[in-house]
C-alpha cells in the first residue's frame, strides 16, 4: 500500500508539473481593442537593406516579405446617403484590410547621441497615440504649443530633449529651446515611404521628428480629400480622364486592383466632388489626394517602380545627399558615418503595429554595419550584398518606462550601455508583449510561484508521510 | 549587490551538484565508500540549503522589487530560484527524516530521479541568472526547443494553478495518512 502511494504520489507531482508546462503562458494575453492592445501572430520579420551614394545623390534599397501588398488606404464609401470612412488608424490591421503598407527610415548624424544606442525607442514617450493609456484628444488639444500651436490632438512620436521631465508629454521646452535644439541638429531624418499615399507618383514622404513627427517644409506627396463642413470628398475621379467618378467597393474588399489598375486619386484624374450626381451604394473615393509636392518635403523620391513580387516588396529610394534643409534633413557626407534605423508597416496595420529595428551605424566610405557604396553614374548596380536586418514588434515600451524603476535596465541606460548589448530583437519582442499585459502577468506569476511552492511543500508531506524510517 | 549575489551563488550550485553527484552514488551503490558519502549527505544539503537562502535573500536586494517583478527574465529568475530552493529543502528533510532506509528498495531510485530534477532546476535557474547579467548560455535555446521562450514570463492560467494546490493537498493528505500507518520494515 506504501509503495502504491509512493508511486501515486510521484505520477501526481510529475503529472501537474507536465501539465505546468504544457499550460504556462496561456491565458493572459488575449487581444484587446478597447485598450488598444492587438498583439500581431508575428513578432518578428526580416528586411533587407543596401545602401549607394555617388557624391551627389543617396540610394536606399529595401526588400521584405509580405504575403499580400496592401495598398489602398483611406477611403470613403457611398453607404445609407452618406459618405462614410474606411481606412483610418485602428488597433491592428484595419478589418477590410484597407490600410498602406511602409517602410520607413530613420536617419542620425550623430547629433542625437541616445539614438545610436537605442534607436527608436528614444522617440517613445508619454502616454502615445494607441498606447493603453493615450493621452486624450481634449488634454493635447488644450495644451497651448501641441494643441492650440500646431493643432495636434494626440501625441505623437519625440525626442526625450523637447520636454523637461521624459515622464510628461506636456512639458515641452519653451520655444527659443526647440528652435536651438533643432538647429544643433538635435532631430532625427524619417525618410517615410507609403504603398498609397506617393507610391503610385513614385514619391516618398520627407519628415522628421524633434518635439512631434512633422512633414519637411514645403508640400508633401498627398493631402486630405476631405470637407468636412459638407462630410464628402472635394475630389472625385474625372470621368473624362478615368472613365469614372468612383471605386467599387466590392473590387477593393477582393483585393481585385492591382499596380496597373486606378486604385488612387491624383490631381491629374480629379474633379471637383460633384454632390448632385446620383451616387449609388458602393461607390468609393480615395479620402487622400495624390500630389506633386515641393520643397524639402518631396525631397525623396522612388527609383524605377516599387512593386510586390514573388512575396516580396522592393523599393528603391532616392535622395539629393544635400538638400540644402539641414533643418529638415540629415545631409550625407562622403566618409562619414550615421545611424540609421528602420520600420515595416504591413498585413494592413498603421500606427505602432510596425516592425522596427535595433539601430544599426551606415558607413559612407568608412567602416561600419552597413556600408553605402560608392559608385559613379546616376544609378547604383545594387551588386553589393544585402545586409540583413531583424525586425520586431516593439508592444508598449516607451522611453519614460526604459528609464524608470521598472526597467532593470534603467542604471545601464544612464552609463550608456547600448540596447544591443544586453537585449536581442526576439528579446525585445517578447517583452514588449508582455509590457502590454504587465499588471495581469505579475499577478499570475505569483499564483505560479506561489503554487508551486505549495504543490512542493505537499509532496514533501507525502515523501516523509511514506519513507519515515523504522520505528519513527 | 550583483557581484555579491555572483559570488555567493557559487556555494549553493556547487554543494547542491555535489550533494547530487552523492545521491547518485549512494543510489547505484552499497559499498562502503558509498556509505560513507552517504553520511556526508544531510551536511552537505544543510550548508548547501543555507547558502542558498544567504544567495537568495542577497538576490532579491540586486534590483528593486519593482524593476525584478516587472522583468520577464526576473520573474523567471525569481521562480525559479523560489522552486530550487523549496525542492532542496524537501531533499533535506526526506534524506533526514528517512534515514538510511530511504536508499532501500524501489525508493533509492525515487531519490535518484529526485536528485536530477534538483539539480535540472538550479541548472535552469542559474542559466536564467546569467542572462540576467548578459552571460548566455545555449541552455535556453534547449528549453526553447521543448517548448519554453526564456524571454517570456513562466506563468500559468488559473485553471491550472487550481489544479496544483489540489494536488498539493492531495499529496499532503497522502503523506498524513502515511504517518498513521506503522513504518515499513
Amino acid at each position: 500500500m506504501r509503495k502504491s502511494l509512493l508511486y501515486l504520489s510521484v505520477v501526481v507531482f510529475l503529472g501537474v508539473l507536465g501539465l505546468s508546462w504544457l499550460t504556462h503562458g496561456t491565458g493572459v494575453i488575449k487581444n484587446d481593442i478597447a485598450r488598444n492592445i492587438y498583439i500581431p501572430s508575428e513578432l518578428t520579420m526580416p528586411l533587407q537593406v543596401k545602401a549607394a551614394y555617388n557624391g551627389r545623390d543617396m540610394f536606399f534599397r529595401y526588400r521584405w516579405p509580405t504575403k499580400q501588398p496592401s495598398i489602398y488606404h483611406d477611403m470613403v464609401k457611398f453607404e445609407g446617403g452618406k459618405w462614410v470612412r474606411y481606412g483610418a488608424s485602428v488597433a491592428g490591421p484595419q478589418p477590410q484590410g484597407i490600410y498602406e503598407d511602409r517602410v520607413t527610415m530613420f536617419v542620425d548624424d550623430g547629433s542625437v547621441p541616445e539614438f545610436a544606442r537605442y534607436g527608436g525607442y528614444i522617440t517613445v514617450g508619454d502616454r502615445m497615440r494607441f498606447f493603453t493609456n493615450e493621452a486624450k484628444p481634449d488634454e493635447v488639444r488644450a495644451h497651448p504649443y501641441l494643441g492650440k500651436k500646431k493643432k495636434q490632438a494626440e501625441v505623437w512620436k519625440y525626442l526625450p530633449a523637447t520636454r523637461r521631465d521624459i515622464n510628461d508629454w506636456a512639458s515641452i521646452v519653451p520655444e527659443e529651446e526647440l528652435a536651438a535644439l533643432r538647429k544643433s541638429g538635435y532631430f532625427l531624418d524619417l525618410w517615410h515611404w507609403r504603398a498609397h499615399r506617393a507610391n503610385p507618383i513614385d514619391a516618398s514622404d520627407d519628415q522628421f521628428v524633434s518635439e512631434f513627427r512633422y512633414g519637411d517644409t514645403g508640400k508633401g506627396p498627398f493631402s486630405a480629400n476631405w470637407d468636412g463642413e459638407k462630410k464628402q470628398p472635394k475630389f472625385m475621379f474625372d470621368p473624362q480622364k478615368s472613365g469614372r467618378r468612383a471605386l467599387n467597393w466590392d473590387d477593393l474588399i477582393q483585393r481585385k486592383l492591382g499596380f496597373d489598375d486606378v486604385y488612387y486619386l491624383t490631381e491629374q484624374m480629379s474633379a471637383p466632388f460633384d454632390a448632385t450626381y446620383a451616387w449609388k451604394e458602393g461607390d468609393t473615393i480615395p479620402r487622400r489626394l495624390l500630389q506633386i509636392g515641393q520643397g524639402s518635403r518631396f525631397d525623396i523620391s522612388v527609383v524605377g517602380k516599387a512593386r510586390w513580387k514573388d512575396g516580396y516588396w522592393d523599393v528603391i529610394l532616392k535622395r539629393a545627399m544635400d538638400t540644402g534643409s539641414p533643418l529638415d534633413d540629415k545631409i550625407m557626407i562622403d566618409k562619414r558615418v550615421y545611424n540609421v534605423a528602420f520600420a515595416v508597416h504591413t498585413n494592413a496595420s498603421g500606427s505602432r503595429w510596425h516592425y522596427v529595428s535595433l539601430p544599426k551605424t551606415l558607413g559612407l566610405g568608412r567602416d561600419a554595419e552597413m556600408q553605402a557604396v560608392r559608385f559613379d553614374g546616376d544609378e547604383p548596380k545594387w551588386d553589393q550584398p544585402w545586409t540583413d536586418v531583424t525586425l520586431f514588434y516593439p508592444g508598449q515600451v516607451s522611453w519614460p518606462m526604459l528609464n524608470s524603476r521598472q526597467h532593470a535596465g534603467a542604471d545601464k541606460i544612464k552609463e550608456g550601455v547600448p540596447v544591443r548589448a544586453r537585449h536581442s530583437e526576439v528579446q525585445l519582442a517578447n517583452y514588449g508583449v508582455e509590457v502590454e499585459f504587465a499588471e495581469e502577468i505579475r499577478r499570475q506569476w505569483l499564483y505560479t510561484l506561489l503554487a508551486g511552492v505549495l504543490l512542493i511543500l505537499g509532496f514533501g508531506v507525502a515523501l516523509i508521510g511514506l519513507l519515515r524510517r523504522k520505528g519513527a | 549587490m550583483g557581484p555579491y549575489h555572483s559570488v555567493l551563488i557559487h556555494f549553493p550550485i556547487a554543494l547542491l551538484m555535489t550533494a547530487t553527484l552523492a545521491i547518485l552514488v549512494r543510489a547505484v551503490s552499497d559499498a562502503p565508500l558509498a556509505r560513507a558519502i552517504d553520511r556526508a549527505l544531510v551536511p552537505l544539503l544543510a550548508i548547501g540549503v543555507l547558502a542558498g537562502f544567504v544567495a537568495f535573500a542577497v538576490g532579491l536586494m540586486v534590483w528593486p522589487w519593482e524593476a525584478i517583478s516587472s522583468t520577464p527574465l526576473g520573474r523567471n529568475h525569481v521562480l525559479l530560484a523560489s522552486w530550487t530552493l523549496s525542492y532542496w529543502i524537501l531533499m533535506l528533510a526526506l534524506r533526514w527524516s528517512a534515514g538510511e532506509a530511504i536508499w532501500q528498495g524501489v525508493t533509492r531510485w525515487v531519490m535518484a530521479g529526485l536528485a536530477l530534477l534538483g539539480s535540472a532546476l538550479l541548472g535552469i535557474t542559474g542559466t536564467l541568472g546569467g542572462h540576467l547579467v548578459g552571460n548566455y548560455t545555449e541552455l535556453s535555446a534547449v528549453l526553447r526547443l521543448l517548448g519554453w521562450e526564456v524571454y517570456t514570463t513562466y506563468y500559468v492560467p488559473d485553471y491550472t494553478v487550481l489544479a496544483i494546490v489540489v494536488a498539493a493537498i492531495i499529496l499532503a493528505a497522502i503523506g498524513l495518512w502515511g504517518r498513521r500507518q506503522p513504518a515499513a520494515a
